[in-house]
């Protein structure tokens, strides 16, 4: 794998505070990348710095192997989709998609071909005539991707593309900004704080926390072994207990299995290595599941309160404070690292 | 309005009257026949649409008003919205201070800047009359054109430019091409407002005029305090139809509202 | 522009403030031709215990209060209704009641001549009903003024009001007569509160507007009814006494800095609070 952009010791300080701290990231050519985070993780700050409209106050960005720490935006060709997409309200589809071959001194006709060609990419050839606002939000940021992509850009920069879409669309998205970068082969850098979109859409996913990484690698890696309880916690592993020897261990609500009335002191835990006796707290009505709440005792003696989720049949005899037994499905215990 | 707030109702009934009802008397007054200014009118003439009209002092006066509200507002625009430029989108410290200071014209009383520029640079400087009176008209306008462009680039998303920095574009084609197009209401907003305020200015004008250089609202003062006939009737008449040109022109295109919504704080 | 060399953007205007503006007022109230500072208090001194000035700036605020109290309760119950109003007129009150911002006030202020004059309409009107033989004297009096100054600034008023109501959440409206208050005291307990910032700032660009007006004091007012800036006019023109001229500008300056201190005091008590 070449890399297509690395950060090497990357800090952004404003004022006081310390955004982004000691970053090093490399980011592989043709794949796609994204930065992944709450709010203030810094993923922002570290896209807005790679794409040239923040300069870092210490460390080196390269882009294509050359040092790009202090080139201006407009000379780092790379394509980026703004959260608000920025469209130029005073022009056309077409003239927002041709900004940026015009100022490459592309010939008009060849513009054209290229401006239809890129719409055409995103499906939305029909509208190129019509000003941004009168499209829809999708619409919108269909045409932010095609100005962005026109220019051929080194690498494609989107910052939380899909966060001003309704539920369905945002779904949608996520295929076709997939099927896009298939179908361009560009290498693409994308900030969200959205876990299902990560996992969905990354090839290479980068956690951040504080401006800093906490964990990084494929969604196939990374989802079932998070390195620590922040990863865990942002992954939506919702339990968190001792084993016998004290060591964290957490498992995913849809993991753990719940059976009405309370096992023998001494049986065995199954092959999920889990078996806690309990009371039942709450119970949520949630259509296709119950999310029951569990009030035990783990290994070390400490309460622990569970989130199990209960998929309909399973849930026969379970009622507010009756005593349950819970265990685990077989490999699903993580046990986190110290 | 609403009969079921009575008060409310009473109240803003009375305000309407105060602030229009003396507009129309000077309409009606315009078109009499009679020499005096007198109520009900004597008749019904445009002759003092014509006196005014071939009156060689409120001619000349009205282009000189003309010639100094264009010159201000061009030069407060020129001035004033690279200033808002440089509050909204550069980096500068103390920016509320920066803002502050270049507001300020609108809080000292225009009547004190004309006796200060008046005192120092006409007397004290020899400054003729034009000069002396562009300078302060267009101190004062410098305000609305701060404000008002500042207004509408604060509204604009500053991403879109960014966006054009990243598609290729150098800071200063990014302004042309972007930028300006996005602050044209703005502009146009500030630019009227100021054309409008510089041409109907007495207090500032006032100590400033000189034989050769007057403004048409400081003649009309004078000329009402030296004879009481309703050619000034018919000349405020004139200002009057030129005005309401002027807003429905901002209407159509702005919006009536908008504009002063940006020197509204 | 995202280097520090957008302050550069600033010096051209710095330096317009500076020639047209700063400099020479500073210089004209602290260092007029002639005399210095120490001249100007001096005569600011007299000038707070002579009787004949005195009355002037008594004349000023009184005259200013009075008119900052009509705008306000004019103005207000005008930018309420409108800003409740769902009837398609309320766009064209709303116009009416700006438009005069864009007209001269020479041209506003002659209306009155005709109402008040000798010859006009208010004394013409009285006389025909009988209930008196001769017109009474209306114009150059602080009615006049007062008059014509509400005129004037009431549509600042207007829209300064009309902001801060049409920000004020209908809902809460509602609310409040869900929860049993009347139209008069949902009025009073919801809305004036609410927008009472924007009361504040009518009430200090009215105030700050009357108190430094020219125009209607010299046409309405006449030499008879001086206020502070027909007679800083006359002090500047017609006498030449720059002390005197300065002391008055100071006066007046000081008087609008004062409630514009104190309406963006209460701005910030009102944004903490």
């Amino acid at each position: 794998m070449t890399s297509a952009a690395e950060f090497v010791g990357v800090s952004q300080k404003f004022g006081d505070f310390t955004a982004v701290d000691d970053l090093s990231l490399t980011i592989a050519e043709g794949r796609l990348t994204t930065l992944l985070g709450p709010s203030g993780c810094g993923k922002t700050t570290s896209l807005r710095m790679l794409a040239g409209y923040s300069r870092p106050t210490a460390g080196t960005i390269r882009i294509a192997g050359r040092d790009c720490t202090r080139v201006p935006p407009e000379r780092r060709d790379l394509g980026m989709v703004f959260q608000s997409y920025a469209l130029f309200p005073h022009m056309t589809v077409a003239d927002n998609v041709g900004y940026g071959l015009k100022l490459r001194r592309v010939a008009k006709e060849e513009r054209r071909r290229r401006v239809m060609e890129t719409l055409e990419l995103v499906g939305l050839a029909h509208l190129a005539g019509n000003r941004p606002k009168k499209l829809s939000g999708g619409q919108q940021q269909r045409v932010a991707l095609a100005r962005a992509i026109a220019i051929r850009p080194k690498l494609l920069l989107l910052d939380e593309p899909l966060s001003n879409l309704d539920a369905r669309l945002r779904v949608q998205m996520r295929a076709e900004i997939r099927r896009i970068q298939a179908e361009t082969g560009l290498t693409v850098v994308l900030v969200t704080h959205d876990q299902d979109e990560a996992l969905e859409m990354s090839d290479d996913m980068v956690l951040m926390r504080a401006g800093r990484v906490m964990q990084q690698g494929p969604p196939r890696e990374v989802f079932p072994a998070p390195a620590n309880r922040f990863v865990a916690e942002f992954l939506g592993y919702e339990n968190f207990l001792a084993d016998a020897e004290g060591r964290t261990l957490t498992v995913r609500p849809e993991n753990l299995r719940v059976a009405a009335g309370a096992a023998d002191a001494d049986a065995p835990a199954g092959p999920g290595g889990l078996l806690l006796r309990g009371t039942v707290a709450h119970i949520a009505y949630r259509g296709a599941d119950l999310l029951v709440t569990v009030d035990a005792t783990d290994d070390t003696g400490a309460a622990v309160r569970l989130l199990c989720d209960v998929r309909g049949g399973a849930a026969e005899g379970l009622s507010p404070g009756g005593e349950v037994t819970v265990d685990a499905r077989e490999g699903a215990l993580v046990r986190l690292p110290d | 309005m609403n009969t079921r707030r009575p008060v409310a109702a009473a109240l803003a009934v009375a305000g309407y009257v105060v602030m229009l009802v003396p507009i129309l008397f000077v309409v009606v007054t315009a078109f009499t026949a009679g020499s005096t200014l007198r109520f009900p009118p004597e008749g019904l003439s445009t002759r003092w649409f014509e006196e005014a009209l071939g009156y060689e002092p409120f001619l000349t006066a009205l282009v000189s008003s003309l010639q100094l509200a264009a010159l201000a507002t061009a030069l407060a625009l020129l001035i004033g919205v690279p200033v808002a430029v440089a509050i909204h989108r550069g980096r500068i410290p103390g920016k509320g201070l920066v803002e502050g200071l270049f507001l300020s014209p609108l809080i000292v009383p225009e009547l004190v800047v004309g006796l200060a520029l008046y005192q120092q640079l006409m007397i004290g400087f020899g400054l003729d009359s034009l000069t002396a009176l562009t300078l302060g008209h267009t101190a004062l306008m410098i305000p609305y054109a701060v404000r008002v462009t500042g207004a509408s680039l604060a509204l604009a998303d500053p991403h879109v430019e960014e966006a054009a920095r990243g598609l290729g574009a150098s800071p200063l084609r990014t302004f042309a091409t972007v930028t300006l197009p996005l602050l044209r209401p703005g502009i146009f907003s500030a630019a009227l407002l100021s054309f409008v305020t510089s041409f109907n200015n007495v207090p500032l004008s006032l100590l400033l005029q000189t034989r050769e250089f007057r403004t048409l609202p400081v003649t009309m003062l004078d000329y009402v305090q030296q004879s009481y006939d309703p050619m000034v009737a018919a000349m405020a008449t004139l200002i009057l139809a030129g005005t309401v040109v002027l807003a429905v022109l901002a209407e159509r295109t702005v919006g009536f509202a908008k504009i002063f919504g940006g020197i509204n704080r | 522009m995202h280097s520090r060399k957008s302050a550069l953007l600033l010096v051209p205007g710095l330096a317009f403030l500076l020639v047209g503006f700063l400099v020479p007022t500073l210089l004209m109230l602290f260092s007029p031709p002639g005399t210095g500072a120490a001249e100007v208090f001096a005569r600011l001194g007299r000038m707070l215990t002579d009787p004949y000035d005195l009355r002037i700036i008594w004349r000023t605020v009184r005259l200013g209060l009075i008119v900052t109290a009509l705008c306000v309760g004019l103005g207000f119950p005008i930018a309420y209704l409108l800003a409740r109003s769902t009837s398609r007129w309320a766009g064209v009150l709303l116009a009416l009641a700006i438009f005069p911002l864009l007209l001269s006030n020479v041209v506003r202020t002659f209306g009155w001549l005709v109402i008040l004059g000798a010859n006009g309409a208010v004394g013409q009107a009285l006389v025909a009903t009988g209930l008196v033989d001769r017109a009474p004297q209306l114009l150059y009096t602080e009615l006049a003024i007062v008059l014509g100054l509400t005129q004037l600034f009431l549509p600042l008023a207007v829209i300064s009001c009309y902001s801060a109501v049409a920000q004020v959440d209908p809902g809460l409206d509602e609310a409040a007569r869900g929860l049993g208050a009347g139209r008069v005291r949902t009025f009073w307990s919801v809305v004036v509160p609410l927008s009472s910032p924007g009361i504040v700032v009518a009430a200090t660009l009215v105030f700050a507007g009357a108190v430094t007006a020219y125009t209607t004091p010299y046409l309405l007012g006449g030499s008879g009814q001086r206020m502070l800036a027909t007679q800083l006019y006359a002090y500047s023109s017609v006498t030449v006494d720059w002390a005197s001229a300065s002391a008055t500008a100071l006066v007046m300056t000081v008087l609008v800095f004062l409630v514009s201190g104190l309406s963006s005091a209460f701005g910030r008590k009102g944004a903490t609070a």
